[in-house]
């Protein structure tokens, strides 16, 4: 008996260990980025652009990284969500045989293990071929093809948990299967359908590495669709090694930003989620 | 939220099929007010796009600044990325002018570049503030046979090694650039027919882009590398930068600091001393910009205005202006096209 | 022309159905040859160097001076399976310790609380990440660990990328363990309750064991993540493409070097070959760990559903 209670004991000490180590390396980051972050936050550096220069002077702030991390997420969010919408409502049964659904969910799972670099080079190389600058629409392309399989898995496990009888009886009522996708499945699958976008925004507001060469970075905000675009994200990248404090602490704020949004993305998801399943008939 | 009927609405196949369809046109009418080929000859609003060397970027700002002031339908876009990056977007078109810090290779001109050379800077070799052997150093340099046994062979290892103080064991830690860049091709010619390879094959951390570097060898008080010279000095204040010290060569290698050695206390000090050829070339360089084919359009009269215009910018600005034969001959390239 | 004609004969509904069919399957087509392209891509431009060199070479060898022809690949792989392999070592025993704890241990409250810990930390980005770690693990590892072991190090290296990457890969294995662990059917553990067994014998011994194919997926799986990661390595590994003797030494993975190269492709021949190549092999790597795990998981588990 006494070896036994012993192992038990030896181990939930190492989980303890292992937790604290889980759980201390979030509040690390949280704290160094709160911190540093919090002290280099201030209204105007929200509100204004960098003077030329951001790697030299240290007035002004980080607006064109926001807006430009704005628009690209939401253009990459918006674009991919119409795809993984139409394909994720393919994938039901009704629609598809399940070998083509098979084919179609592995390669989305392909898709979602490639590395972001790879979708930065692939776009890239897309670009130069048709002449193209850096620019934001090749950076919200790039994110786009990352966003997708993301948003894509999420919605396939919240259209597939819609109960098949449900379908039916729109069916037998009439319904098209496209008015019963629309109408019914999307609102049975709203809470899971949500999260998913939150999700796919999330990560496409914070990877850096797709759009470090197909955005480019610019003092100014992006005014048109071809102008090169910063991000919150490449700003971090640029700008935290530097010297100069006042122009690390542009990074900071960037990181303390957002960290921010993904924060209030994992609230909104769990908020929504449970306002949502109103919608549901359960 | 949204009441129920809207929300029946939005989601039924004609509210989905006209989000979509609004979506689409904003992005088509966003993506009309620019233009696929920046060299375009639309009017209202010209970008240019330049990448590329750290060492010009501070001037480019500067000098875009001013353009834009003058010229305030033209927009221009400046980002580093190191020579490397500028050169390779120049090529594939990916922007209209690529700065470039050290010499244009063969094959870059077999590639379609062309270049002109616009203004001179120099790379330093830059140790921390705080470093145990400043002192000594400050009085008696160091000679490239030295920097050589730092940077490439690693023969010399501690800093008490390097002054002969051997009680202080401290290893040198060497950084240099990841990134493709003409401060480290420079640094290496200077020290010899060595390439940026040989210089990170010797070191002990890459660091990319030119202000990281320095912030790099600010945070490590047994750091040594090198930096361009705007990057070292800092450009309001004209003294070093925040953690940095800059270590002087010992040209003649006689073991010690001569008084016209001693030129690296300002920004000034050691632009005067590279006008005056006392500061070696390399590790100084000409400063180039270069593009696919020719200067076209609005990128050429940005060009044009920098070889005469702005070049009175130049000197305040911590760069050295090239002598005026040589800038007079390089708007002869420029407007020929041709370099012979 | 019968095809059209009876589709403009369909009523609007109708013709809206077929419609909206097309273009979804337009869209999943889209998507399944996306990956293909992109490989096929990629193999074409690493073409000009794999016919001039041979494969062997490329991969083993040690000399990497693309200025004078040296393309070899082999240090540059090296550290990635280092970099990888300290990430795997520190985050398996780590995170599977803590799945079973959420799993098995935690009650209601405590669990959310520690999923939505895990949850927020699968979507900080990371170059955040990597902004942490230059500014806590870099002088950690320069000024103490380093020191502590005898050695000198900037502390740009292996080290550093292993552990902020270890962090990241936490939140991957723990949250597919957990669900793995959790759905292990309780009529097992009652069994084993039943014949005596304590709690952590039920759990070594049958609760692991039912879970094993999903635990080493989710390894797997991490391992991909780990291999391909980017921008916190990048930042923190040394990015020097050399052989390395000791964790303390700068590296460089084929993510990070890709990052940080990818200007200097024009000017060298053979360059642009060479980062093409390295994608690929990251892509097919990457590719490999996840069709293992999904064959894995498919044998284990007999093939329902994911």
């Amino acid at each position: 008996m006494n070896f036994r209670t012993t192992e038990e004991n030896i181990f939930k000490i190492l989980m303890f260990i292992s937790l604290i180590a889980v759980m201390g390396s979030l509040i690390g980051i949280m704290a160094v980025v709160l911190i540093k972050g919090g002290a280099a936050l201030s209204i105007g550096m929200v509100t204004t652009p960098p003077e030329s220069g951001y790697y030299l002077g240290g007035e002004g702030g980080i607006l064109n990284a926001i807006v430009g991390s704005v628009y690209l997420a939401s253009g990459a969010t918006v674009l991919a969500f119409f795809i993984s919408i139409a394909i994720a409502i393919y994938l039901q049964r009704e629609f598809t045989s399940s070998k083509a659904a098979g084919i179609i969910r592995t390669s989305l799972d392909m898709l979602w293990g490639i590395p972001s670099i790879v979708y930065g080079v692939f776009c890239f190389i897309v670009m130069m071929y048709l002449g193209i600058g850096t620019c934001l629409l090749a950076g919200i392309i790039a994110l786009t093809m990352i966003e997708i399989p993301i948003m894509t898995r999420g919605m396939d496990e919240a259209i597939k948990m819609v109960p098949p009888e449900l379908k039916e009886s729109t069916y037998v009522l009439g319904s098209n299967r496209i008015e019963t996708a629309i109408k019914v499945v999307l609102r049975q699958g709203l809470p899971g359908i949500t999260s998913a976008v939150l999700l796919a925004f999330g990560r496409g507001i914070g990877d850096a590495a797709s759009i470090l060469f197909t955005a480019g970075f610019s003092d100014h905000i992006p005014a048109s669709l071809f102008d090169s675009a910063a991000a919150l994200p490449t700003m971090i990248f640029f700008l935290s090694a530097l010297p100069s404090p006042e122009v690390r602490d542009r990074a900071y704020a960037a990181a303390f930003i957002l960290l921010s949004i993904v924060l209030l993305i994992s609230l909104a998801s769990r908020l929504l989620t449970n306002k949502f399943s109103r919608y549901i008939i359960k | 939220m949204l009441s129920e009927q809207l929300r029946e609405d939005i989601f039924s196949w004609e509210g989905i099929m006209t989000i979509g369809v609004i979506t689409a046109f904003m992005i088509i009418i966003i993506g009309n007010s620019g233009c696929i080929d920046s060299e375009s000859t639309d009017k209202e609003s010209k970008t240019i796009k330049v990448s590329g060397a750290y060492a010009l970027y501070p001037m480019m700002v500067v000098w875009a600044d001013e353009y834009q002031k003058i010229h305030p339908n033209v927009k221009i876009e400046v980002s580093g990325g190191g020579a490397g990056k500028g050169m390779a977007d120049a090529l594939g078109g990916v922007v209209d002018m690529g700065m470039v810090s050290r010499d244009i290779y063969p094959e870059e001109i077999d590639k379609g570049a062309f270049y002109v050379s616009v203004a001179k800077d120099a790379v330093v070799v830059t140790i921390n503030s705080e470093n145990p052997v400043l002192d000594e150093l400050n009085k008696r340099g160091v000679t490239r046979e030295e920097l050589v046994k730092i940077f490439i062979t690693r023969e010399i290892k501690t800093w008490g090694e390097l002054v002969g103080k051997p009680e202080i064991k401290d290893e040198i830690k060497v950084y240099t650039r990841a990134d493709a860049c003409g401060a480290a091709q420079t640094w290496a010619e200077y020290l010899g027919d060595y390439t940026q390879e040989d210089l990170t094959y010797g070191a002990d951390t890459g660091i990319m882009y030119d202000p990281d570097l320095a912030g790099a060898v600010a945070r490590d008080k047994y750091a040594i590398g090198y930096n361009n010279i705007n990057f070292a000095y800092d450009i309001k204040k004209e003294s070093f930068v925040e953690g940095i010290r800059v270590v002087p060569i010992d040209l003649n290698e006689n073991g010690k600091l001569d008084e016209d050695e001693r030129v690296y206390g300002t920004r000034r000090e050691i632009l005067q001393a590279i006008e005056n050829g006392i500061y070696p070339s390399p590790p100084a360089r000409d400063l180039h910009l270069a593009t696919r084919g020719g200067f076209k359009g609005e990128t050429k009269e940005f060009v044009r205005w920098i070889l005469t215009d702005g070049q009175e910018y130049i000197p305040e600005n911590g760069y050295i202006q090239l002598p005026s034969e040589k800038i007079k001959a390089e708007s002869n390239v420029l407007e020929s096209g041709e370099r012979t | 022309m019968k095809i059209l004609r009876a589709f403009i004969s369909m009523d609007s509904r109708r013709k809206k159905v077929v419609i909206t069919t097309k273009l979804m399957l337009a869209a999943s087509a889209l998507v399944c040859a996306l990956l293909f392209v992109i490989i096929l891509i990629l193999f074409s431009g690493s073409l000009p160097l794999l016919k001039q060199e041979s494969i062997i070479n490329i991969l083993f060898s040690s000399f990497w001076n693309p200025g004078k022809g040296g393309f070899g690949l082999y240090p540059i792989i090296i550290g990635t399976v280092y970099v990888t392999g300290i990430a795997m070592l520190f985050s398996v025993p780590v995170s599977i310790l803590s799945s079973i704890y959420i799993a098995e241990y935690a009650e209601g409250r405590v669990r959310n609380i520690i999923k939505s810990f895990v949850d927020v930390l699968a979507g900080v980005p990371s170059v955040v990440y990597g902004m942490c770690a230059i500014i806590v693990l870099v002088p950690l590892v320069r000024d103490y660990m380093a020191p502590f072991l005898g050695a000198t190090s900037t502390g740009f290296c292996i080290l550093t990328a292993g552990m902020i990457l270890a962090i990241m890969v936490f939140p991957i294995i723990i949250s597919i363990c957990v669900d793995v662990f959790r759905a292990v059917p309780n009529e097992l553990r009652e069994v084993s309750y039943a014949i005596g067994a304590t709690k952590w014998e039920t759990i070594k011994h049958v609760v692991f064991r039912a879970a094993f194919p999903g635990v080493s997926s989710a390894v797997l799986l991490g391992f991909g993540r780990a291999f391909g990661e980017t921008m916190a390595v990048c930042m923190v590994v040394g990015n020097i493409p050399r052989l390395s003797s000791s964790v303390f030494e700068p590296g460089t993975t084929l993510a990070a070097f890709i990052a940080t190269n990818f200007g200097e492709m024009m000017s060298v021949p053979f360059y642009y070959s060479a980062m093409m190549l390295m994608a690929l092999i990251l892509i097919l790597v990457v590719l490999i760990f996840n069709i293992i795990a999904k064959i894995i998981i498919r044998k284990s588990y007999g093939g329902g559903g994911r």
